[in-house]
């Protein structure tokens, strides 16, 4: 740095030597030689600085390239390859599953087996018998679509839970899958030992709840779960409902939820029963309603969504809708289904619908032989897939969500490879409203990750682009009054010799990192201004106020006195009035959070007005931002002020008119281009700004104008999740589109205030 | 009785001194002309008039300056007002970044008057006496700028009687100017005499011989000759103003 200083010194002043000696070059040196030196230089001159402007220009083209590449494969139609699949000998499965690597799949059948074959060439790797049959017949089976689990019915109305593994090795560095069935303890459904016609089974640590039909309107519950006494004694407890009574028509689908809390069941006349499950001895019908598209039609199958919040209803007419439980606004315990997304149509009954175990997408069969590949946030159908003109009653998504295999109704495999990369990103995820799970109604909401896989991505970048905008206007709602009137003063009023220390002074605070701004106003500013909110709203009001009545009090002073004095005295005497001013307002507070605020000023806005109060909120970020704004607009709304030729102030000053009245009514109108290229410059220092707003608000995605609640800007949010974003992923993507959407942004608001520029700048031109 | 009555000025910028002693009478309804060579002081001594040096930082003025029996330089007056009183032209053309009309109802504005049939009025007798309505009353509310200079000065002559002046400081208004411009503003202020007191600063020596009455001639800060027009140019006193009018300097 030292040695930095010392060398400048000498850079300087040897431009002026070599002039010198090139002078006394030049008495002895022909003039044409130095003529073409002067040409050769201007050239390099020349080729240098358009080099170096193509330069700049290209690496922005190439940087925009860039991220337009990064976001381009979100808009990628999902593509579906049918693969060839063997033939099979065994006509009747009733579940099938593939594994991981889409190498094996298997089957469970109606003789009691299951069976492990080979995609490639449909031999068969292994069978496996069901051991706790004893004789009896499977009458149906069950799986949930992710988890290779298989649940049995039998005809003497047991169910035997099995698990599924494969354990993939390595010899000779080649793959080689094992599978292997683990089978469970049967458990008696039915105590009259009917067969189970149909089936739903889920086990969770140690709790095992299913149900079952045993006739077209006889469904049973099933709970079974360990309790341990007191004494230390394990023992099973079992309850066993008869849901039956409560059926007015036959059942035709069921589904039990992961969380083994609700039950649903489907029947002929398009009706959903809903039972809540949480408490087995007390199984009671909450809700029954109408879940078709079609009024009449019957309910032909149920499926969850991965995570076991909405429920997936395929009808008898073709219709695929997917229903949510919504909280009731009255009562928080009351959580009916409501209808949430609508998917197209099969143009005859759903047969099978199988869930995506990566994505909130799923597939769904028909008895024609289509199936459609759809996508529940996005609500959107992504893909027809035909297999001819059988019925397709099996149905499954590959592990890793990158194929699809089906089953027709004489026995036929067909599987299809899926390139299915951002199914949850449309422009109306992106920038609309979307009715998410959980939530009450469609909403904008950001909330891209979270501790578990099941876990639907809200990608939804209005929140961050009015958090950007909420900030900026908090920002320049500081920064723009205050930076101008500054300029104002400073060129029009201000002393030139004071003006000459200001106005760099004022630059220097551009010099100071954001980052630092960001944790000043974070840490230190926020927990202050929390204590003395009263005081600040006084502040905007004293403040003004005060300097009004002192430049009158500066009046009544003599002219002739006034005029003897220094220049610069005038705002010796401003200064610490208004230092005054802003202690006795800050002192003051605590009397005025007593008097009208009960004490605490948020307390207080909490109560009366509901709204919260969030310590790194907008006003905190007007500060710090209006800080960092204020020196880019000042200083070009200063230069622009001063470069009003002083002929028209004299001209404006000659007719009589008093320096305020030049200011307003000849400087301010002869220097808007400039003004405005400065707040433009300003506004898009602000966009952009990063550290400020990622530090000293809360990053909450909030939809809320209040300057009391906090904000997520575009720019904080690309910083605070391109570290957890894996690379290729949705989100990553999405950021590299939020990061476009800014640069668009920035592009338009500069381009426009560019063309608005060069019109005033006609207008004034002639000047 | 002068409408203006300078006496003893001096001017001081610093520690230097560019005005020593002037005395000047200048007579109500006449066109004075201020001669000399570049740095004489003559624009120095018009921007007395109206205070328009207060601009100008560490000047000082001394003596007295009386307009119509008033005090010019006392420092408690309302330059504002004098300004009001003492309108100028300058010697570039300086219309305002606005439409014609608002060029010249600025004055006007100025003074508090709102009413618009007063302020077309005020502005149509103004381009009127300023030999320009003919040329602009069709686009009134155009951009000023986009006049012609000769038009722009006129225009800013317009702007400046609007306030109804007494007397009109004119500092080089030629100087800027085409010849057949020149004209046109040599024969306003022929027309301008009639209603005001006008000191003219030029260069050119037929220009102060064609439109003033009187004549003053200064030199290195210092008046060296005034008297009428026809009797400075024809048969000056000083040797200083012979060889300058006839061209020996400057």
């Amino acid at each position: 740095m030292s040695d930095f200083q010392q060398v400048a010194p000498q850079e300087i002043s040897s431009p002026r030597v070599n002039a010198r000696t090139s002078a006394s070059k030049k008495k002895g040196a022909s003039p044409r030689v130095n003529l073409r030196w002067k040409q050769l230089t201007d050239k390099a001159a020349g080729v240098v600085i358009t080099a170096g402007g193509i330069a700049i220009i290209a690496s922005i083209i190439l940087i925009l390239f860039v991220i337009v590449a990064e976001t381009l494969p979100l808009w990628y139609a999902p593509t579906a390859q049918p693969t060839p699949t063997p033939a099979l000998e065994n006509p009747h499965p009733l579940v099938v599953g593939v594994d991981e690597y889409q190498e094996i799949v298997y089957f469970a059948t109606a003789a009691g087996t299951i069976e492990f074959r080979s995609l490639t060439d449909g031999h068969i790797l292994q069978r496996f018998e069901i051991a706790g049959l004893n004789g009896q017949q499977v009458t149906s089976a069950y799986r949930d679509g992710i988890q290779h689990e298989v649940a049995i019915g039998t005809s003497g109305g047991l169910i035997i839970p099995l698990r599924l593994v494969f354990t993939p090795k390595f010899v000779d560095g080649k793959r080689a899958i094992t599978p292997e069935v683990r089978e469970g303890k049967p458990l008696q459904i039915d105590e009259q030992g009917r067969p189970l016609t149909s089936l739903v089974y889920s086990e969770n640590g140690g709790v095992v709840r299913a149900a079952a039909l045993v006739g077209p309107r006889t469904l049973l519950f099933f709970s079974q779960q360990e309790k341990t006494s007191p004494l230390g004694e394990s023992s099973l407890e079992q309850s066993r409902t008869d849901l039956s009574p409560q059926l007015k028509s036959d059942v035709t689908a069921l589904a039990l939820d992961q969380f083994q809390s609700n039950l649903l069941a489907g029947t002929a006349s398009g009706e959903l029963y809903h039972w809540p499950v949480d408490e087995p001895e007390k199984v009671q019908l909450r809700q029954t309603f109408s879940a078709v598209s079609t009024p009449g039609t019957g309910i032909s199958v149920l499926g969850w969504l991965i995570g076991g919040r909405s429920l997936i209803v395929g009808d008898a007419s073709g219709g695929v809708n997917v229903w949510v439980q919504v909280r009731n606004e009255e009562n928080s315990q009351d959580t009916p289904y409501r209808k949430a997304h609508q998917f197209r149509s099969h143009r005859t009954q759903v047969t099978a619908v199988a869930p995506s175990p990566r994505d909130k997408g799923f597939l769904t069969a028909d008895v024609g032989g289509t199936v459609l590949v759809h996508h529940s946030t996005s609500e959107q159908t992504l893909l027809e897939l035909s297999t001819g003109t059988n019925s397709l009653p099996l149905l499954t998504f590959a592990p890793k969500a990158n194929g699809a295999l089906t089953v027709d109704s004489h026995g036929q495999l067909f599987r299809w490879d899926l390139h299915n990369l951002h199914p949850e990103i449309t422009l109306k995820t992106l920038f609309g409203k979307v009715w998410y799970e959980g939530y009450e109604k469609p909403d904008y909401t950001w909330q891209s990750s979270s501790g578990t896989d099941d876990f639907e991505p809200k990608f939804s970048l209005t929140p961050l682009t009015y958090g950007t905008m909420k900030g900026t206007f908090y920002a320049l709602l500081l920064a723009v009054p205050l930076s101008i009137c500054a300029a104002i003063y400073t060129s029009q009023f201000m002393h030139p010799r004071i003006r000459s220390v200001v106005k760099p002074t004022v630059e220097v605070m551009a010099a100071l990192p954001s980052v630092v701004l960001g944790f000043f106003a974070g840490l230190w500013l926020a927990p202050r201004i929390e204590k003395i909110v009263p005081a600040v709203f006084l502040l905007v009001i004293a403040l003004p106020l005060v300097s009004l009545i002192a430049s009158f009090v500066w009046r009544l002073i003599p002219l002739p006195v006034r005029s003897r004095l220094r220049p610069g005295t005038e705002l010796a005497f401003l200064a610490p009035l208004l230092l005054l001013t802003m202690y006795a307002c800050v002192s003051l507070s605590g009397y005025i959070d007593t008097i009208f605020f009960n004490g605490s000023f948020p307390q207080w806005l909490y109560t009366t007005t509901g709204v919260q109060y969030d310590p790194r909120n907008s006003l905190v970020v007007g500060f710090a931002m209006g800080f960092a704004v204020i020196p880019i607009i000042y200083t070009i709304a200063e230069d622009a002020f001063s470069n009003v030729p002083q002929h028209l102030i004299s001209g404006s000053l000659a007719l009589g008119a008093t320096r305020w009245q030049t200011a307003i009514r000849v400087v301010l109108p002869t220097a808007s281009p400039g003004l405005f290229s400065a707040v433009m410059i300003g506004f898009g220092r602000a966009v952009g700004e990063t550290m400020i707003v990622l530090m000293a608000t809360g990053n909450t995605p909030v939809m809320d104008f209040s300057p009391f609640n906090g904000f997520r800007a575009l720019s904080a949010n690309i910083a605070v999740e391109i570290p957890e974003a894996p690379y290729g992923g949705t989100l990553y993507r999405v950021l590299f589109l939020a990061a476009l959407q800014l640069f668009v942004l920035t592009f338009l608001v500069n381009t426009v205030a560019e063309i608005v520029r060069q019109r005033l700048r006609e207008r004034y031109s002639k000047i | 009785m002068p409408e203006v009555e300078i006496r003893q000025v001096c001017l001081f910028y610093g520690s230097k001194q560019a005005l020593f002693d002037i005395d000047l009478d200048i007579g109500r309804r006449e066109v004075t002309a201020f001669i000399g060579p570049s740095g004489c002081g003559k624009s120095t001594l018009l921007r007395c008039m109206n205070r328009l040096n207060d601009l100008v930082d560490n000047v000082r003025v001394t003596g007295s300056i009386r307009l119509s029996g008033g005090e010019v330089l006392d420092p408690t007056l309302d330059v504002t007002d004098l300004r009001k009183r003492v309108g100028m032209v300058f010697q570039k053309p300086n219309p305002f970044p606005k439409t014609i009309y608002e060029n010249v109802a600025y004055g006007p504005r100025i003074l508090g008057i709102k009413q618009k049939a007063r302020l077309d009025e005020i502005v149509e007798r103004s381009l009127h006496s300023a030999a320009i309505w003919e040329e602009v009353k069709d686009r009134l509310h155009d951009n000023a700028l986009a006049l012609s200079g000769g038009q722009h000065q006129r225009l800013c002559i317009a702007r400046t009687i609007a306030v109804e002046p007494e007397v009109v400081l004119m500092d080089e208004p030629c100087s800027a100017l085409d010849p057949i411009a020149t004209t046109k503003i040599e024969e306003l202020i022929h027309e301008l005499k009639q209603q005001y007191t006008i000191v003219i600063v030029t260069h050119n020596m037929q220009q102060a011989a064609r439109v003033s009455d009187h004549t003053a001639f200064m030199y290195l800060g210092r008046l060296v000759e005034f008297g009428k027009t026809d009797k400075l140019f024809t048969t000056p006193e000083k040797q200083e103003t012979e060889d300058y009018i006839t061209g020996r300097f400057g």
